[in-house]
């Protein structure tokens, strides 16, 4: 099959919203199946997620709150961002601040093609957050 | 950048808020620009110090999100200091507002370690200060480890009783090693006795250096004349040529070059 010479702007928008939204059910997926893996759920307090306070700070493992203290310190942060301060390399970043996310401790959000990180302390919860993962919207 | 110094200790009474002050005042003597911040909210001493009993905002509301922190400060440079600035944060005295303080949930606490956190941003970058110093409350309690994991520096003070030293070591080991802080220690009130000759200094030095296994900053002898003065002048200012404020500018300068 062949493409066409020119493409329509409009297709174009549209395959980067497929596109998008294929990546976003990527990592929906690849959360359930950590959790799965671990049988590991977000710690509940309540019923409510648990927060990233300095007792849960003092409560995890040394290379996790490592990151975790210079993520609080950054506020937001790339993999790179935390990576740089902390001076280990950004793979190993990517991957404590992504179990850290898992843990239900931090939040990710992605602004185009960056993924990043942030302590939830806003009064007003994101109605999300009170699903399980593979049920947010 | 500036520095933000945490002044903890494990029991009450070492000296944190005497120091702290001193310090404080000793650095804006030099010229410098300090922020000197009671965080011992269950049992606020700065404002009977600095005799301020009205504030408009406290440092309560600073960390309850209701005003920035410049609405906190007073500026007390006219007063007490002889060059620099020293701008003062108190904690609220009132019966209702240390009883709120307790009482405030695990959420709450994490969003003032994100307050906190932002001081480096808004009083060190914003607004150019040189040093921070946090005066806290002792023990191993929400906010006090909220202001040691937002120091650059902590400077433990622990007397010479057995209780205070067996918590102090507890707390080096569980407390300022997993946060990684650079942290300095001050023997406060030490008997003057085993300070006289200067290889009894070494031997006791040697001796705490080793079961703490922390850089010593300073050991400072027990002066009964601080005591009579009753915290109600700033010692730093009234007797500069004291041994005790020759010791304080010691650390001071320790501080400086960490």
């Amino acid at each position: 099959m062949s493409l066409p010479r020119k493409v329509d702007p409009i297709q174009i928008t549209l395959l980067q919203k497929i596109k998008e939204s294929l990546d976003r059910l990527n990592e929906k997926i690849e959360v359930m199946i950590e959790i799965q893996k671990h049988g590991q759920h977000p710690p509940m307090q309540n019923g409510l997620p648990d927060v990233l306070d300095v007792m849960t700070l003092l409560s995890l493992p040394d290379h996790l709150r490592k990151t975790a203290v210079t993520l609080c310190k950054l506020d937001h942060a790339t993999a790179d961002e935390v990576a740089d301060q902390t001076k280990r390399a950004r793979a190993v970043e990517s991957g404590y601040l992504n179990q850290l996310v898992l843990m239900g401790y931090v939040k990710k959000e992605r602004r185009g093609r960056k993924a990043y990180f942030y302590v939830e302390r806003e009064e007003n919860q994101n109605p999300n957050e009170m699903k399980e993962p593979w049920e947010r919207s | 950048m500036g520095k933000i110094v945490a002044i903890h200790s494990y029991k009450g009474g070492t000296g944190k808020s005497l120091l702290s002050t001193n310090l404080a005042t000793l650095y804006a003597n030099r010229g410098k620009g300090v922020a000197l911040l009671d965080l011992d909210f269950r049992a606020p001493s700065l404002h009977a110090t600095f005799k301020i009993s009205n504030s408009e905002y406290w440092l309560n509301d600073y960390l309850n999100g209701v005003c920035e922190i410049r609405k906190v400060l007073h500026d007390l440079s006219q007063t007490y200091a002889k060059r620099g600035r020293l701008l003062v944060g108190l904690a609220n005295p009132s019966t209702e507002a240390i009883r709120e303080m307790t009482a405030k949930d695990r959420k709450w606490e994490m969003k003032a370690l994100g307050r906190l956190l932002s001081l480096k941003n808004s009083l060190l970058s914003e607004m150019g200060l040189d040093y921070v110093i946090l005066d806290t409350s002792p023990g191993l309690q929400y906010s006090s480890i909220n202001a040691i994991v937002s120091a650059d520096v902590v400077l433990v003070v622990s007397g010479m009783d057995i209780s205070d030293i067996k918590g102090t070591q507890r707390m080096i080991d569980e407390l300022y090693d997993l946060f990684e802080k650079k942290t300095g220690l001050i023997m406060n009130k030490v008997f003057v006795d085993l300070l006289e000759s200067k290889t009894q200094r070494t031997d006791l030095a040697k001796k705490l250096i080793n079961s703490y296994n922390l850089p010593m900053i300073e050991m400072i002898p027990c002066f009964c004349d601080i005591l009579r003065t009753g915290g109600t002048t700033i010692f730093a200012n009234d007797n500069p040529e004291h041994p005790f404020v020759k010791t304080l500018d010691r650390v001071a300068t320790t501080i400086e070059n960490l």
